[in-house]
């Protein structure tokens, strides 16, 4: 039974840090323009696909396909703020509707391209390592460590360099930031395409360990906006912490209750800290 | 525009004399139904100013238990449509009462109404007894209607066209009676400003919980009706994306109007068919518009119409 | 006594908004409450009507406890708030303002019959009535000639009355203005002084908060004067703006 817990904890970790990925994304956008950008589950996705598109399909090297996701998504990430986002700043309802919209223009494109046919990757890193009984699959282990790698990176990224200290004064204070000779518009555009090359990272390397579809997306990014606000939004290292977190509770909750409904614990848990908290974490109402 | 809409109505009432085709029909019957379901929502939306994302789920709901109560329990069509109302009313008042006794505005109420739903997909989903999970349930039945010379089933294009026409004339009156009286105006202050609308002695609370319960329930309305009429029902009648198709008719045809999501809701249900799409491309069709109407004319058809006939 | 506030508290988190006060307002009366920015006043003015909950004391009104009732309700007691900024809905107009303004009217006049209205419609005599009222009150606030105009195209003075038709319109007993002089030119403060009179002539008790001691001081019979919260000076206008604590707390301490 021990054994059980530890094994599903560890695979929390694993698919929390995947949560804390794009969960990163969304708080980073969100500081900085203001809109919860739910679009970035299809980044999620479209990174997915791509990746799958080079390696099985190309037979480019593995490594060299996820960077080639990354960077076309983050292509269409640039080419989608300067259409359609920076038209929604710091509207939220509108941001909504818009980052909704384009979750089902990527999703119906995709579906058309590649039918709903789930999408395996060859395997990447076979073999599984057995660590006192406990069998954790090779590759899962190399993305969690990346995952954590980035997410530190963007860490230490934001708080040492000039770039990211002006972001975070950007999201602590607008104006003072502008004063301050931040160029506004150019930061919001670039941490919205950081936060869609996460989104691209985050579905490049999902795709290595389990089948792709249209769907996962959306799937994906109401955990990853649970996390966020799980944690509070604005904190690099809480988008970590909240997807952690979300991760082992779906894992271990389904030990002891229907794992049909593993996707609804996280629901409950953003109504009751959506309600608990009046106005979220997010912190911009008393 | 009274008299635009008593054409309109006329035209439709007439129409099925003309057109025999059964596939025109069946595009009317959705566009009926779906305009129901657009009306219903700007009732909440446009009017109150509430982004409920639950209005899907009142429509599934009621979908699912009316056919569950026929199918597998042989209650009558009609008998049915009373406990799947009660259900989403009930529900309604729950999520409502919740959502607005913490004060979740916009944003907000758009992100829990949306979490609750996802919620009832799931056990719909997952309640394979009752449901038969993803599969969905299969309609045979046809409902009856009596009339003098005996029971008649409601079946082929032409009663079908009739029943859903008065279906949304029912939810359009409705909708028509409320924002109009007293409840309309109160409507009206909450959705421009909660806090003055306070100060002039509205509830600003109930209105909301009101405006919600009865955009739901018109929601039922169409549900019970369209299960049957399509012949099946599945778990994505509760889905996110067809909460989306309902803001981009309500978006595309106008906001603050009550005739605008009739229009909205024909030029998508129509659009598909007149330029041949695949169900994919139909939804991302959708979705663009949903964008592009966000971004560039926020106002939709009737806005547009409106500020040709200020300008002429 | 109307209304009788009774050490009147409201902390936000560490922050003493207003704290201690008292002072009873009659019937008939032009009550002004000033002090500078920050004094506590608005609060004071929000924890009335039911904005805000106070953390102590309270709030009585006509014999009954008001303080943690919801603001709607307030308002059902006859107690009426106007904002600072009115914040109105721009595009309707004037007349559909004040329509939305006679919800009390009509719920007090119809009560549970509201729900039959829904079926038959209004009652012509209960329409006749509000439509005579409503015109009386734009009278009395000299917007009658902007009758169909949309909120949006009125001037920043025309919006802060037509707030304060929209308060009279409830019927109020108590009106409480927020700052209605505020970011107004001198015609129109002169405006806004007749009007408030006319007000008090048709039996309404007022009770103005402003940080122009001009304004008030023609107005007010009495006045309280607040500073960081506190209640510093009360009695009738003329004393309380010779108080020295008062000057002392516009002017700043003396630097002598």
């Amino acid at each position: 039974m021990s054994q059980l817990i530890i094994g599903q904890m560890l695979n929390g970790v694993i698919v929390g840090s995947l949560y804390g990925i794009i969960a990163l994304g969304v708080t980073l956008t969100f500081g900085l323009t203001g809109i919860v950008n739910f679009a970035l589950g299809a980044f999620m996705m479209l990174g997915a696909y791509t990746t799958w598109y080079f390696y099985d399909v190309l037979g480019l090297p593995y490594a060299l396909a996820v960077l080639g996701a990354v960077c076309a998504v983050s292509v269409v990430g640039y080419v989608s703020d300067r259409a359609l986002f920076q038209f929604t700043r710091g509207n939220l309802v509108n941001g909504l509707l818009v980052s909704i919209g384009m979750i089902s223009v990527f999703e119906a494109l995709v579906l058309a391209a590649f039918t709903t046919t789930p999408k395996d990757l060859t395997y990447v890193l076979p073999g599984a390592l057995n660590i006192a009984g406990i069998i954790l699959p090779k590759i899962k282990i190399v993305v969690c460590v990346v995952f954590l790698a980035v997410i530190f990176g963007t860490y230490l990224a934001l708080t040492r360099t000039w770039l990211g200290r002006a972001a975070f004064s950007y999201a602590q204070n607008p104006e003072a930031a502008a004063l301050m000779g931040v160029h506004t518009g150019r930061l919001q555009t670039i941490v919205v395409v950081y936060s869609t090359a996460l989104a691209g990272l985050g579905g490049g390397l999902y795709a290595s360990m389990y089948s792709i579809e249209p769907t996962i997306g959306s799937g994906y990014i109401l955990k990853a906006v649970e996390a966020a606000i799980l944690a509070g939004v604005g904190s690099v290292i809480g988008a970590l912490g909240g997807g952690i977190i979300l991760g082992i509770s779906e894992n271990i909750g389904s030990v002891f209750l229907p794992s049909a409904f593993r996707d609804a614990y996280g629901l409950v848990f953003l109504i009751a800290i959506l309600l608990v908290r009046p106005g979220g974490l997010f912190g911009d109402r008393p | 525009m009274r008299y635009a809409i008593a054409i309109g109505l006329l035209a439709a009432l007439l129409a099925p004399l003309i057109a025999h085709s059964d596939s025109v029909l069946a595009i009317a019957i959705y566009a009926f139904m779906a305009a129901s379901l657009a009306v219903s929502f700007n009732l909440i939306f446009g009017f109150t100013g509430q982004l409920s994302m639950f209005h899907a789920a009142s429509f599934g709901v009621s979908a699912y238990i009316v056919t569950i109560l026929v199918t597998t329990f042989g209650w009558n069509f009609w008998l049915a449509i009373a406990p799947a109302l009660a259900v989403v009313l009930i529900l309604s008042l729950i999520v409502g009462t919740i959502c607005f006794r913490f004060k979740l505005k916009e944003f907000y109420f758009a992100v829990v109404t949306m979490a609750f739903s996802e919620v009832l997909r799931l056990i719909i989903l997952n309640w394979n007894g009752m449901t038969n999970g993803s599969l969905g349930i299969t309609v045979v039945d046809r409902p009856s209607l009596w009339t003098p010379i005996g029971n008649v089933a409601i079946s082929g294009g032409v009663a079908w066209y009739y029943l859903t026409l008065a279906l949304l004339v029912v939810v359009y009156v409705v909708c028509h009676g409320v924002l109009s009286s007293w409840i309309g105006r109160c409507l009206a202050a909450i959705r421009l400003n909660d806090q003055l609308g306070e100060t002039l002695g509205i509830d600003v609370f109930k209105y909301k919980l009101l405006s919600f319960a009865i955009g739901s329930v018109l929601a039922g309305l169409v549900g019970a009706f369209y299960g049957f009429y399509s012949g099946f029902v599945e778990p994505h009648y509760l889905s996110i994306p067809l909460g989306l198709d309902i803001i981009a008719m309500v978006l595309l045809g106008g906001v603050g109007s009550l005739i605008g999501p009739v229009i909205g809701a024909f030029v998508l249900t129509a659009l598909p068919h007149v330029i041949e799409l695949s169900a994919e491309l139909r939804i991302a069709l959708y979705g663009s518009i949903l964008v592009f109407v966000i971004l560039v004319m926020p106002k939709g058809i009737v806005g547009l119409i409106g500020s040709k006939r200020n300008a002429a | 006594m109307l209304l009788d506030i009774r050490n009147l508290t409201k902390r936000f988190g560490g922050l003493t908004a207003v704290s201690n006060v008292s002072f009873g307002i009659e019937r008939g009366e032009i009550i002004g409450i000033f002090g500078p920015n920050g004094s506590g006043k608005t609060t004071t003015l929000s924890l009335i009507a039911g904005i805000l909950v106070p953390t102590d004391g309270s709030i009585v009104w006509k014999g009954k406890d008001i303080s943690a009732v919801p603001p709607f309700e307030v308002a059902q007691h006859g107690l009426v708030k106007t904002f600072q900024n009115p914040q109105l809905f721009p595009e309707l107009t004037v007349a559909q303002h004040m329509r939305i303004a006679c919800h009390l009217h009509i719920k007090r006049a119809l009560g549970f019959g509201r729900v039959w209205s829904l079926f038959g419609g209004m009652p012509a005599e209960l329409n006749g009535t509000l439509t005579r009222k409503i015109d009386q009150m734009l009278e009395l606030c000299r917007l009658a000639d902007k009758r169909n105009e949309e909120a949006g195209a009125l001037s920043y003075g025309g919006e802060k009355m037509l707030g304060v038709a929209m308060g009279m319109v409830c019927e109020p007993e108590l009106l409480l203005l927020d700052e209605p002089a505020s970011g107004l030119g001198h015609d129109e403060i002169m405006n806004l002084d007749a009007v408030l009179r006319d007000l008090r002539t048709h039996g309404v008790t007022l009770c103005i908060i402003d940080h122009k001691v001009g304004f008030l001081g023609r107005l007010a019979d009495r006045s309280i004067a607040l500073h960081h919260g506190a209640v510093i000076a009360t009695g009738k206008t003329a004393d309380v703006l010779a108080n020295e604590a008062v000057i002392e707390a516009y002017l700043g301490k003396k630097h002598a």
